[in-house]
């Protein structure tokens, strides 16, 4: 009786290394707070509820703790697990593309082809990255390490994703991590970078409305635009290659099914995966480190240099273009490719000091072609790093 | 006559895509890559002897197969001797940039990669390399005398075009089943960290580049807007029966904006009346939703035991 005593409590003592609480270290209760805090501002705030419900959740489910040793193919890192399957979207790179053809297949170019002159404002907040860059090499990052880094002033989650997969595989969850977070925290970064930077009377300018443009041109769009930016940067194909095709899928008119599906259940699906996936890669053992610290510092800091090298871009810009043409300096932020909410938060802060002024259209110009220059920027650090 | 114009220009790109495929080189992902006649105390085969050994190198991004290829050897015209590559072995597959290394002993049932000829150095020798069609893919001819003990003939780096002796020197070593010239380094990250360490080089270049991309993309769409600007110009001038340029710039002819149409619309609307009076009237719709066992009731519930 005694020894099956001795069985059932050496049993228990067995399963009882096996459990979180076992295996529970600090590190892993700072990522499930910081899980919780992600979902509770998606909740209650709406920040990006999309990215951040599935990235809070994900860091739930990559940090309950278990033991490493047991080889119970559980964990997002241990080959053969389902979590590691589903990662390996991320880790070779390919659910960026498919996120790509969904915002293609859902973006609207009109703006920006009715006023091209735009184009430039997307290419001008790409400064962030490179800003971002110099910083990264100054603190001592490897130049494929502060590529990965820098792209994080993109604003752009699957670009990010993407160019860390290559050229910084391990800090690809911090970087991935960093790049939603300030995503959703545009409306607190840009607003006052934005009114700094302006003045009241910047702030009022009007702008003409945007012409109507035919859908030939809607047409030509993706197909130009592919083969201009893809001869240009050919390692910019996955990323440039699928948005342009969503966009086509989207204006041809012929292929409505194919553009639903891609704006629709394809996007929802790839962004359940990417959003879990990236929030369980967040690993305390893998992820708390200073790295991780000076990544975050860093991707606030890109932001910061995209908004202002975008707002600035636009005043520099005014300065040469006729008056009835000039740009107000307040979309000069949606440059980042944060799309919508940068475009949107042009018109907010539009309206606060002209209620009748709608930005919004015109935001989005520089927006779309942020999104652009973001992935042409990827292409370029991936080109000259890889 | 649309049909005689597609035809027309079907056929022309046929005839480019065809003269231009014409051009272009034959395009193989298994090439010959390094071999070693006389081994004497380099490199061991699995039953531990010295050998020499044929390299064939995946100069492609994605896998080859060498199963049903062929490798000829040949000392002097007219005695050629030849080794079909078994097929049904997975070791065959050369995955991207990998080599795979054949045993010249002789010994074919020693295995798929022990072929059934032996190398002789003291006269020119040609190896070539067919595939499982008998096309000739690669070949290579070590002239006599070449090569001394446990030096090889390989190519300067993997997939290159020129050839030389690799093992007489410290710098040139032989490298069986493996990079023809290592690197031990990433040259892209030192050239980086050489010429550019604070990194204002490549930010200039790559704004440039972006810039470039996106003035591109906005000169093409300035160009095609003002077209298709006119193309609308010139409808509206049809239709409006205006001949003069300057009369339509005027009117502004074909430039309606936005709002134009989103009024056109209301009136349309309202002229048509096409809505119901939503005060007064109660529109009750029947909520359908589409039937699945995982919902059904019936699906979740015991069946009643029949007695």
């Amino acid at each position: 009786m005694g020894e099956f005593i001795d069985f059932i409590g050496n049993n228990l003592a067995d399963f009882w290394t096996y459990t979180g609480f076992a295996n529970a270290t600090v590190g892993h209760l700072i990522m499930i707070l910081v899980g919780l805090v992600f979902i509770y501002l998606a909740v209650a705030h709406e920040f990006e509820p999309m990215l951040l419900i599935p990235i809070g959740f994900g860091m739930l489910i990559g940090n309950i703790p278990f033991n490493m040793e047991a080889g119970l193919q559980v964990g997002i890192y241990e080959e053969g697990s389902v979590l590691n399957i589903l990662y390996q979207g991320v880790t070779s790179g390919w659910y960026p593309p498919l996120i790509f053809l969904g915002i293609g297949a859902m973006t609207d170019f009109s703006a920006l082809i009715s006023n091209p002159k735009l184009m430039l404002i997307g290419a001008a907040a790409q400064f962030g990255i490179f800003g971002a860059y110099m910083i990264a090499l100054a603190l001592g990052f490897t130049p494929m390490q502060a590529g990965a880094i820098g792209i994080i002033g993109g604003a752009d989650g699957p670009t990010a994703i993407f160019l860390s997969s290559k050229l910084a595989p391990n800090l690809m969850g911090a970087i991935a991590v960093s790049a939603y977070s300030y995503m959703a925290l545009v409306p607190v970064i840009q607003p006052p970078i934005m009114r700094w930077l302006t003045t009241k009377k910047e702030r009022v300018m009007r702008m003409p409305a945007p012409r109507v443009v035919s859908h030939t041109e809607k047409v030509m769009f993706p197909i130009i635009g592919l083969l201009l930016t893809c001869f240009l940067v050919p390692s910019g194909l996955p990323l440039l290659g699928m948005l342009f095709f969503g966009n086509l899928l989207k204006e041809s008119g012929v292929t409505r099914r194919l553009a639903e599906t891609a704006r629709g259940p394809l996007i929802d699906t790839i962004t359940i995966l990417l959003g879990l996936t990236v929030g369980a890669s967040t690993q305390a053992s893998e992820f708390l480190t200073f790295d991780s610290v000076l990544i975050f510092g860093l991707g606030a800091l890109s932001f910061v240099i995209a908004t202002t090298s975008g707002v600035i871009f636009v005043k520099i810009f005014n300065l040469i273009l006729p008056k009835a043409k000039r740009i107000n300096p307040l979309i000069g932020n949606a440059g980042v490719s944060a799309v919508p909410d940068s475009a949107r938060i042009s018109q907010t802060v539009g309206l606060e000091y002209d209620p009748t002024n709608y930005l919004l259209m015109h935001a989005m110009g520089p927006n779309v072609a942020g999104v652009i220059g973001s992935a042409v920027a990827a292409g370029i650090l991936l080109g000259f790093l890889m | 006559m649309n049909k005689i114009k597609i035809g027309w220009l079907l056929s022309l790109a046929l005839m480019l895509g065809m003269t231009s495929c014409g051009e272009q080189k034959s395009n193989t992902k298994l090439i010959l890559n390094e071999v070693l006649i006389e081994n004497q105390t380099n490199f061991q085969d699995d039953y531990g002897i010295h050998s020499a050994w044929i390299e064939v190198f995946n100069q492609s991004y994605s896998s080859a197969n060498l199963a049903g290829y062929r490798l000829k050897v040949s000392n002097q015209p007219g005695d050629t001797a030849s080794y079909f590559i078994p097929k049904g072995d997975v070791l065959t597959l050369v995955k991207p940039r990998q080599h795979s290394l054949f045993w010249a002993d002789g010994q074919p049932n020693r295995g798929t990669f022990h072929t059934n000829f032996i190398l002789n150095g003291t006269t020119d020798t040609w190896i070539g390399l067919y595939d499982s069609g008998d096309k000739l893919v690669d070949q290579i001819t070590i002239p006599a005398n070449t090569l001394k003990a446990d030096e090889s003939y390989a190519r300067v780096s993997d997939a290159s075009e020129d050839w030389e002796v690799k093992g007489a020197s410290e710098d040139k070593y032989v490298t069986p089943s493996t990079n023809n010239q290592t690197q031990d380094s990433n040259a892209k990250m030192e050239k980086f960290k050489q010429h550019d360490s604070v990194g204002v080089g490549m930010a200039i270049t790559a704004m440039s580049v972006v810039f470039s991309g996106l003035l591109l993309l906005y000169i093409s769409f300035r160009l095609i807007g003002k077209a298709s600007v006119s193309v609308s110009r010139r409808r509206a001038m049809k239709t409006k029966e205006v001949t003069s340029v300057e009369e339509a710039k005027e009117k502004k002819l074909g430039e309606a904006p936005g709002e134009v149409f989103a009024a056109i619309a209301m009136a349309m609307h309202e002229s048509q009346n096409m809505h119901d009076e939503e005060e007064t009237v109660l529109t009750i719709t029947r909520v359908k939703r589409s039937y699945s066992p995982w919902s059904s009731k019936i699906y979740t519930l015991r069946e009643t035991p029949k007695k």
